[in-house]
């Protein structure tokens, strides 16, 4: 594919990563997460990875979408939120000071740094999934540090995995591909089963909070 | 160092050889999901059908003894795995199938007398047979995929169990571990692919050889360290650790303990000794966590005012002793390496029989009492002796005291320490057993108080005790036959 | 391995017992008793044959390996026997009394066990071939006394507990840091191996004064030199049995035969000579004794007062190792034994005085002579030994030390000598005036603070024979002291076989 092509498609990748951290609709960012999970397939299917372009869509978009909409009570047989979901909307995080905001940041930031100075070291031009995989990872670890909400941050959790496969897919797509491809179908499986058990706890702790205080929002305590 | 984790060895050329190691692996899966299917009531058919695993290990042993070394190569298509077993794995999968087999066969009773008809019953089973078979290829892998594969699985199985009681305080504390031990993944997940992309490899063999100094190293191994010294609560990065233990069930609280962390702490400690042997001023950094571990592990338990609490810090704090291993081998004098080599492995084995047995022994007091704070345990001197002497002789082998292998391994860390002229590690050791002794004797002081009027103590059933007792006792006696394992040690493919 | 199973079944008569006695229900009290009577019996049978064994030549040892380098090892000598010997003979004297003190208490099973345990512990450290085997019965030593400290368990013994513990476990973790240094120095030091320590030359000298300071403050805390003693007079809540045995058997006495290990087997009389050691320990021994002595002076209490007198007296141990010479070693040596016998007849007095009449401040003891004769010549006779009158054992001790600082040309410490002796003089005579000479309740002045009739005689039978026992013994150990087997002659025997400086 013409490198044209190539950077639009990252781009757009990037575009809806961005919208799926930081629309404040939580359903909202579902669906661009889904929208995003099926551009990262185009992306692996444009760079040759057939494998991993179809296990990202079903994986990835289906299944992740699935749980997802699941833990915020949308789906066949899924009982009506009660609660703050209700609402779909998620509230005002924590008024954000610069200080905590700084110390929050700063191990994203010195991640991201290491990062650079490695990926430096590595001789070819970086292309579009390099850079792409960066601003995933960027975007996804300022969303982690400074968003509280589980479901949140099972989002920006699934963004940096995301990154840090094109990365790999870039580094050793000419040398090693097979060993690539076993880290990233692991890791596809990883993340979809973390999103899983965030979804189960994210239902079970608001139906139990549910149940006894509706005031209270129980998936913004504790992820602090 | 790589001789001694037995990765020169030469891998095996028949075809079946494979067989007995699949089988190690597969049959706690099995086990586990027949366990989902008839829920036992009672802990004997458990350790009955617990011979199945224990007599495919002894298979392995004797295959891998007599050969002093294994190590296998399993293609997939172009991928290809590399698993290998000496000395060192058969002492860790043997530590691991006793514990994990003393867990398993405390639950039926322990679910039938505490827990009722709470929580995710059925999924304790199959969760638990996945956790040992993550940990044996843990102990087995010898590339970085299959490590990979071990440790997620590890990882989810272990948040899994800690979700099982399905109270809020459970939920909550294990939402933290689950975002935490993604984090740990990513993190770890970035590094290798650092290291793939630098050297097209994932065998730990072969990257000892190809691995150079420069950036990209030291990114990669700082990543993976980050990562898995996330998920073995290494301070300062240990705070997910207590609040977990505090709601989680009793069998699953020792099985975390003693194995889970543990781990990650291997692979650290491999990856370590595989990519960056010489790098002894971030390794003492590395140490200096350990010391930071003891002490502030050290101190919290002293001021626990729930048992299991003390339990919970008393693990960071033994955590640190393993760290100050890292110190010890890694940019020292042979001799230093060796001796400390020996010594953390004890300590390993020492804290996780020491540790597993201390929680099932609180599960038993805190469920015979009816209290959790310690100082629900007045007068418990008469009334649970049994209970209270399987924490206290457990106790022995964790503030270091003789004839335990606590005691053993801390010699063995003293001399490595006072070859190497390393001061500071003496002081972190000396203070280490000075709290372990404060918060220990202090829940003892408890149990001897005379003047308070207990309500009557829950019996507890026999199953149950004697667990706890034999975990012990295991702790207790491998202080002074402390050859045996380090004999086994030293069965290293390669040579020693 | 030659005869290795005599020095286990020794150890076994003991440890073994301590299963039994938890597996055994409380209110068996019967078989509780027959079990530790037979096992004290059998253990000092068992001293005996290998004290008998030791005369004919015979060697007995017992060793495997912990891990590298690390043996434990069990080897008897005379030294070793001589401690043993003391400490079965008194735990056999103290398993009696404790019978009959504890009747009717709560926890008695945990009580025994632990007693046992802790006599197990006292076997082993005596029995040690090595550093490694002996701080490994040090710390078990530990163990197994702290329940017996805190036995009744309301605040004040709680509280003594814990200080015991801090100083304990401290000092044994001293002892590790310097036992571990030495191994990493020299390797395993086998017990009379001293050339390994004295090849290493003079550079090493100051790095082996240090180590012996270590171990000495390891070893120290449990011998309650000043100023590592301040557990001691706290452990006085624990009960009568308990003060006997820690003060006059096991953890007091494994303090100091520790500090007579280390520099006669370890470092050898010569090299501790030659660092300068002899003559610090000669000044902290004079300064614990004197300083024990004032403070015994200032003290009311019965108890507290004997447990002052504990911490001067068992720095003449100490004092007489110090003195370079054969008969500053052999008073050093002998006053091992000796003090113990008389410091165990002064704690079983006391006890008997709280049992029977609730005494426990020393001006309540008016006229008690009369109404116990038996507990109060018994009482006299162990303070006249403290002291130093002949015919008591104490006397003997006092004369060797006197010639060990003559002959080791210190001259000075015949004053201290003199002086500790008057001090002694002061703190004892006047409770042995009060029990025979000033009237009191028994003459119709006053009332006991809590009588109460406990057997047919003054006391119950239980309570009074090891009493009675262990004064006598004080008595035969002075008159008898020229007779083979005697502890002098025993501590002679040790003197002249090994420790020919």
């Amino acid at each position: 594919m013409p490198p044209l092509l190539d950077a639009l498609l990252a781009l757009i990748m990037v575009a809806l990563a961005a919208l799926t951290l930081l629309d404040r609709q939580l359903v909202r960012a579902c669906v661009w997460f889904v929208a995003f999970a099926l551009a990262v397939s185009l992306t692996w299917l444009s760079e040759g990875f057939l494998w991993l372009a179809m296990l990202e869509a079903v994986l990835g978009a289906t299944f992740t979408g699935a749980f997802l909409f699941y833990s915020l009570g949308i789906g066949p047989g899924a009982a009506k939120p009660r609660g703050r979901l209700a609402r779909w909307h998620d509230p005002l995080p924590l008024p954000l000071t610069w200080r905590r905001a700084v110390l929050r940041l700063l191990p994203a930031l010195a991640v991201l740094g290491m990062l650079a100075l490695a990926l430096a070291g590595f001789i070819e031009v970086p292309g579009p999934l390099r850079l792409g995989g960066m601003g995933l990872i960027f975007m996804g670890l300022w969303a982690f540090a400074l968003h509280r909400h589980l479901l949140r941050r099972l989002l920006a959790f699934n963004v940096i995995g995301t990154g840090i496969f094109l990365i790999m897919m870039a580094l050793v797509r000419n040398s090693s591909p097979a060993a690539g491809h076993g880290l990233v179908i692991t890791g596809l499986l990883v993340a979809l089963l973390g999103t899983a058990l965030g979804a189960l706890l994210i239902r079970r702790i608001n139906g139990l909070d549910a149940s006894r205080e509706p005031a209270t929002d129980v998936a913004e305590r504790g992820s602090g | 160092m790589i001789a001694r984790l037995g990765l020169l060895t030469p891998p095996a050329t028949q075809p079946d050889a494979l067989g007995t190691v699949l089988l190690v692996l597969v049959t706690p899966l099995v086990m586990g999901a027949l366990a989902a299917i008839w829920r036992p009531r009672r802990g004997w058919p458990i350790a009955a059908l617990a011979l199945l695993p224990l007599a495919s290990l002894m298979v392995l042993s004797q295959e891998v003894l007599a050969s002093g070394g294994q190590a296998w190569l399993i293609e997939l298509g172009t991928l290809t795995l590399h698993w290998r077993a000496n000395g060192l794995t058969l002492l860790l999968l043997w530590l691991t199938q006793v514990v994990t087999l003393a867990s398993v066969a405390y639950a039926p009773a322990y679910l039938r007398v505490e827990i009722g008809d709470q929580g995710e019953q059925r999924w304790l089973w199959p969760l638990q047979g996945l956790l040992l078979s993550s940990l044996s290829l843990i102990w087995l892998a010898a590339d970085l995929l299959s490590l990979y594969i071990g440790l997620e699985l590890m990882g989810l199985t272990a948040v899994g169990l800690m979700l099982l009681p399905g109270k809020v305080e459970a939920l909550v504390a294990g939402m933290r571990y689950l975002l935490l031990a993604l984090v740990g993944s990513l993190a770890f997940l970035l590094g290798v692919a650092l290291l793939l992309g630098a050297w097209a490899r994932l065998d730990l063999g072969g990257l000892a050889m190809a691995a150079e100094e420069g950036m990209v190293l030291w990114v990669a191994v700082a990543l993976l360290s980050a990562g898995l010294l996330l998920k073995a609560a290494a301070f300062p990065l240990h705070a997910w650790l207590a609040p977990v233990h505090g709601s989680a069930w009793t069998p699953v609280s020792a099985l975390h303990a003693a194995l889970v962390v543990k781990g990650s702490f291997f692979i650290a400690l491999q990856l370590w000794l595989v990519l960056v042997p010489a790098a002894h001023i971030a390794a003492w950094l590395v140490g200096a966590m350990g010391g930071g571990a003891v002490v502030w592990g050290g101190l919290l338990a002293w001021r626990a005012t729930k048992l299991k609490d003390v339990v919970a810090w008393s693990t960071v704090s033994q955590l640190g002793y393993l760290l100050l291993g890292f110190s010890l081998m890694i940019g020292t004098a042979p001799q230093v390496a060796e001796v400390a080599w020996e010594g953390t492995w004890l300590q390993l084995v020492a804290h996780s029989l020491a540790k597993a047995g201390m929680f099932l022994a609180t599960g038993n007091l805190i469920f015979s009492t009816g209290e959790s704070h310690v100082k629900g345990l007045a007068g418990a001197s008469c009334r649970m002796p049994l209970s209270l002497l399987s924490f206290g002789i457990a106790s022995i082998s964790l503030i270091g005291l003789p004839p335990s292998a606590g005691f053993t391994a801390k010699w063995l860390l003293l001399h490595a320490a006072l070859e190497a002229g390393y001061w500071l590690w003496l002081a972190v050791l000396a203070l280490g057993t000075l709290l372990g002794a404060a918060y220990i004797f202090r829940v003892f002081r408890y149990s001897f108080v005379e003047d308070a009027e207990p309500p009557e103590a829950r019996r507890v059933p026999w199953s149950m005790e004697l667990l706890a007792l034999g975990l012990a006792m295991a702790s207790l006696l491998l202080g002074l036959v402390a050859e045996w394992p380090l004999t086994l040690l030293r069965t290293a493919g390669g040579g020693a | 391995m030659s005869q290795a199973w005599l020095p286990l079944a020794t150890l076994a008569t003991s440890l073994l017992v301590v299963p039994l006695i938890f597996a055994l229900p409380e209110r068996a009290w019967r078989v509780r008793t027959v079990l530790n009577l037979s096992a004290a019996l059998l253990k000092v049978v068992l001293v005996g044959l290998m004290v008998w064994g030791l005369y004919q030549g015979e060697s007995y040892r017992f060793s495997f390996t912990v891990v590298r380098g690390v043996d434990f090892l069990f080897q008897v000598d005379a030294l070793g026997l001589m401690f043993a010997g003391l400490s079965s003979l008194l735990w056999l004297a103290t398993t009696v009394y404790a019978i009959g003190y504890l009747e009717d208490s709560p926890n008695r099973k945990r009580f025994f066990g632990f007693f046992s345990l802790c006599v197990a512990s006292t076997v082993g450290i005596a029995l040690a071939g090595n550093l490694f085997t002996f701080l490994l019965f040090y710390e078990l030593l530990t163990l197994s006394t702290y329940p017996l400290v805190v036995h009744r368990g309301y605040a004040k013994a709680l509280d003594a507990g814990t200080v015991y513990l801090r100083y304990t476990l401290t000092g044994g973790l001293m002892l590790l840091l310097g036992v571990v240094a030495l191994h990493v120095m020299v390797g395993d030091v086998t017990f009379g191996e001293r050339e390994m320590l004295a090849d290493l030359g003079p550079g090493a000298h100051g790095l082996l004064t240090v180590l012996f300071l270590i171990l000495l403050v390891g070893l120290g805390v449990k011998a309650a030199l000043v100023p590592l003693h301040g557990w001691l007079p706290r452990a006085m809540v624990a009960p009568a049995p308990v003060s006997a045995l820690l003060h006059a058997v096991a953890v007091v006495k494994a303090g100091a035969f520790g500090i007579v290990r280390l520099v006669y087997d370890v470092y050898g009389i010569s090299l501790t000579y030659e660092l300068g050691l002899l003559t610090l320990l000669a000044i902290i021994a004079t300064l614990t004794i004197l300083f024990g002595s004032m403070r015994a002076l200032a003290q009311q209490e019965l108890k507290p007062r004997l447990a002052y007198s504990t911490i001067s007296q068992v720095s003449y141990i100490v004092l007489g190792i110090s003195l370079f010479g054969p008969f500053g070693t052999i008073a050093g040596l002998v006053h091992l034994m000796h003090q113990g016998l008389m410091k165990v007849t002064l704690f079983y007095c006391a006890g008997n005085y709280a049992e029977e009449l609730g005494i426990h401040r020393i001006d309540e003891l008016d006229g008690a002579g009369r109404r116990m004769p038996l507990t109060s010549i018994a009482f006299t006779v162990g303070a006249l030994g403290m002291i130093g009158l002949p015919p008591v054992a104490g006397f003997i001790s006092k004369w060797y030390l006197g010639m060990g600082a003559v002959e080791a040309n210190m001259p000075w410490v015949i004053a201290v000598l003199v002086a500790s002796s008057l001090l002694n003089s002061a703190y004892f005579l006047p409770i042995v005036y009060r029990l025979w000479f000033r009237p009191g309740p028994a003459h119709g002045v006053g009332e006991w603070p809590a009588e109460r009739r406990t057997g047919r005689f003054e006391i119950s039978g239980w309570l009074l024979w090891p009493t009675c026992s262990t004064a006598v013994l004080s008595i035969l150990a002075g008159l008898l002291a020229g007779l083979p087997f005697s502890p002098l002659d025993l501590a002679s025997f040790v003197t002249a076989e090994e420790y020919l400086p």
